[in-house]
């Protein structure tokens, strides 16, 4: 015991050897010291355990907690597609806005100064602030669709608890022009109207998205992965024509207002592409502010609504009889004395007419006449001709609501029914329908699908009659706005035009009532018709309500202009026109 | 001998790390450069969709008619107005 000695380092400060320490004549039981050595070795067991579960058991879960500390998931926003019209004037076109949102919580305790400013660039009062405030929510929306400036400046204001977020607005230049065609978005960006909506697929984008590392200044410093690239929406050109558009709106909001109607329509139609140039409804809306909208100005008459069209129908029945050759234009047909008694019911001549030819019938607009044709054909033929122009049949124009109207079976048809048909009740159409209809003669006899969107081919038509027929139609039409004819005020300098009026009692509670519908369907020019214009006013009641001094000025008004705007050269050499009385058709 | 291959080995070693260093710098710099690139051409795409719209706005048919009519005091055609020429009469 070499340690035992004086100059041993230990304890010899105290004077004790350690060899002599009084602590080690102390007999400790050996488990005590086994203990320690097992809370040690357990100890170590504990840590090495852990080590493993770590490494080896939960490591994509902490990798992943790690990656979440410095990489950022960003999402890219993709631009909803613009709609333009067929020279590519822009009609809707969305543009970056933000979102302002806010945690209650957070933005309560600024002062009270900062809150009033915020209220200002919000527009809200500050009580209103302060309600949509008070929420137990962590997440509050305080304005949506706030403008790039107006944002920067609330941004700028420092207020804790106000994030933004980055939104589109869709705007519509053309305003309430257009409202019906082109349709609305609502604040999510999708559509929820008219083209906006029927081509949903092809405007929506798709958001992309990519993920980055970031610095502690939230610079973005790498991408991880590949990117998911953002699609934007596809640009939708239109066919229509945003100058016939302004031009027809024009005039029908003029008529509208002039004969107090209470509602208006008009669609122009190219002859030779069947492309929709304009379409017109009156009530109308501002779609870039829709705070106050009601039913009657989101209702598109000329696609979603039927009327009774009245005696624009008169020229299929006619067309028919005479592609059948059961009449010619020269047939003489007698009306008198203006009314005829079918089963129990009578129907009437709004003037006694005499003997008519087939021809005056069409120019006069007699019911007695065209009755009296209609009943020789069997109701097979007469429903077949006016399902194969597609009354009764759903449309396929690829624009949501689009009605098929309402057309009974034949089997059913009695022969009062048919007679009423044939000049135009008893059977609804939309105002589409029926302009597409006209097709038939303004295009020598065949009938072409519709579109909305721009073409570039031709389309290929049906044909419904022969050309001889859609000729002598042609004609007939044509002596309709002549002196004698039923709307000589559908005269229009400088070009031939032809159509037909249509005035139709409305039907109310399954009861026909004193309120009008009068519509006008024509085309121009004659020599070689490009437009199909159709016209409806809904209840005009200004006193004159025969669609010859209602509707008829509209459609010439709006014939005028579009073909001057189109520079079709004039085929007539008439070049101002003094006005002369229509003859009162039936009703 | 191994002693002269050991200091150009870590002479080799030092001149890697280096230029590793810049390069991630370089390609750092770019990449921020190209993503201010992006965020710009992001912007002007936004400008170019508001000019759009605003051509579109200060071009539509209501506004050329109020101001044909009444700034410029300027009134519709009428055909026996119009002078029409038609190819011929050009020859």
């Amino acid at each position: 015991m070499s340690r035992g000695n004086s100059n041993s380092r230990t304890a010899a400060g105290k004077g004790v050897s350690f060899s002599s320490n009084p602590v080690l004549a102390v007999k400790l039981p050996v488990w005590r010291s086994r203990l320690l050595l097992f809370f040690l070795f357990a100890a170590f067991f504990a840590l090495m355990t852990r080590a493993l579960y770590l490494q080896g058991m939960t490591t994509e879960f902490l990798q992943k907690q790690g990656e979440n500390r410095y990489a950022r998931t960003l999402e890219l926003s993709a631009t909803r597609g613009k709609i333009t019209d067929r020279h590519g004037q822009v009609l809707a076109s969305s543009v970056p806005v933000k979102a302002i949102w806010a945690i209650p919580e957070d933005v309560l305790n600024a002062p009270d100064a900062k809150l009033r400013e915020l209220a200002g660039l919000l527009e809200m009062s500050e009580a209103e602030l302060r309600k949509k405030l008070d929420s137990d929510r962590q997440f509050v929306y305080l304005k949506r669709q706030v403008e790039q400036a107006a944002a920067d400046k609330i941004v700028a204001l420092g207020i804790p608890g106000i994030e933004t977020r980055k939104e589109y607005k869709r705007f519509y230049p053309e305003g309430e022009v257009m409202a019906h065609v082109v349709g609305f978005t609502n604040v999510e960006d999708k559509g929820q109207e008219g083209i906006e909506l029927a081509s949903e697929k092809n405007l929506a984008g798709k958001t992309g998205s990519r993920r980055v590392i970031k610095d502690r200044l939230g610079r973005i410093v790498e991408d991880i992965e590949s990117i998911r690239p953002p699609h934007d929406g596809k640009d939708i050109k239109l066919s229509i024509d945003s100058k016939i558009q302004y031009i027809a709106y024009t005039h029908v909001k003029e008529a509208v207002e002039k004969f107090k109607a209470k509602a208006g329509a008009a669609v122009v139609l190219d002859v030779q592409t069947g492309e929709v140039l304009a379409l017109v409804n009156l009530p109308t809306y501002n779609p870039n502010d829709r705070s106050v909208l009601t039913g009657a100005q989101l209702r598109n008459r000329v696609i979603t609504d039927t009327f009774e069209p009245g005696s624009t129908m008169k020229p299929f029945t006619i067309a028919l009889a005479l592609e059948t050759g059961r009449v010619t234009p020269e047939t003489i047909i007698q009306t008198a004395p203006g009314a005829m008694t079918i089963g129990t019911q009578t129907i009437h001549d709004a003037h006694k007419q005499g003997t008519l030819t087939v021809a005056g019938v069409i120019q006069k607009s007699s019911n007695i006449g065209t009755a009296k044709i209609a009943l020789q054909m069997p109701p097979q033929e007469m429903w077949e001709m006016f399902a194969t122009l597609g009354f009764g049949q759903q449309p396929n124009i690829g624009f949501p609501g689009a009605v098929a109207g309402r057309m009974r079976n034949f089997k059913t048809w009695k022969p009062i029914e048919q007679a009423t048909m044939s000049y135009g009740h008893g059977l609804s159409v939309s105002l589409l329908q029926i302009a597409r209809s006209y097709m038939i003669f303004a295009r020598k006899g065949d009938l072409i699908p519709l579109t909305f969107q721009q073409s570039t081919e031709m389309p290929m038509g049906t044909r419904v009659i022969s050309e001889a027929t859609a000729m002598k139609m042609r004609d007939m039409l044509e002596s309709v706005t002549q002196p004698g004819g039923t709307a000589t005020q559908a005269r229009v300098p400088g070009y031939r035009v032809g159509g037909k009026t249509g005035t139709a009692h409305k039907v109310e509670a399954g009861r026909y009532v004193n309120k009008y519908v009068s519509d006008f369907v024509g085309f121009a020019p004659m020599s070689n018709p490009r437009i199909i214009v159709a016209v409806m006013l809904d209840e005009p009641s200004g006193g004159a309500y025969y669609a010859g001094t209602v509707a008829g000025p509209v459609f010439a008004a709006i014939i005028a202009n579009v073909l001057r705007s189109m520079n079709v050269v004039p085929d007539s050499s008439v070049m101002n026109i003094i006005p002369e009385p229509s003859v009162p058709e039936a009703l | 001998m191994s002693a002269r291959l050991n200091i150009v080995l870590g002479a080799a070693l030092v001149i890697c790390a280096l230029t590793l260093i810049n390069s991630q710098y370089q390609a750092r710099r770019l990449f921020i450069e190209l993503e201010r690139a992006q965020t710009l051409s992001k912007q002007y795409e936004v400008e170019w969709t508001q000019l759009k719209l605003d051509q579109s706005t200060f071009g539509k048919h209501a506004r050329i008619e109020t101001v044909a009519n009444q700034e410029l005091g300027m009134v519709h055609v009428t055909p026996d107005r119009t002078q029409y020429l038609t190819a011929e009469v050009v020859k």
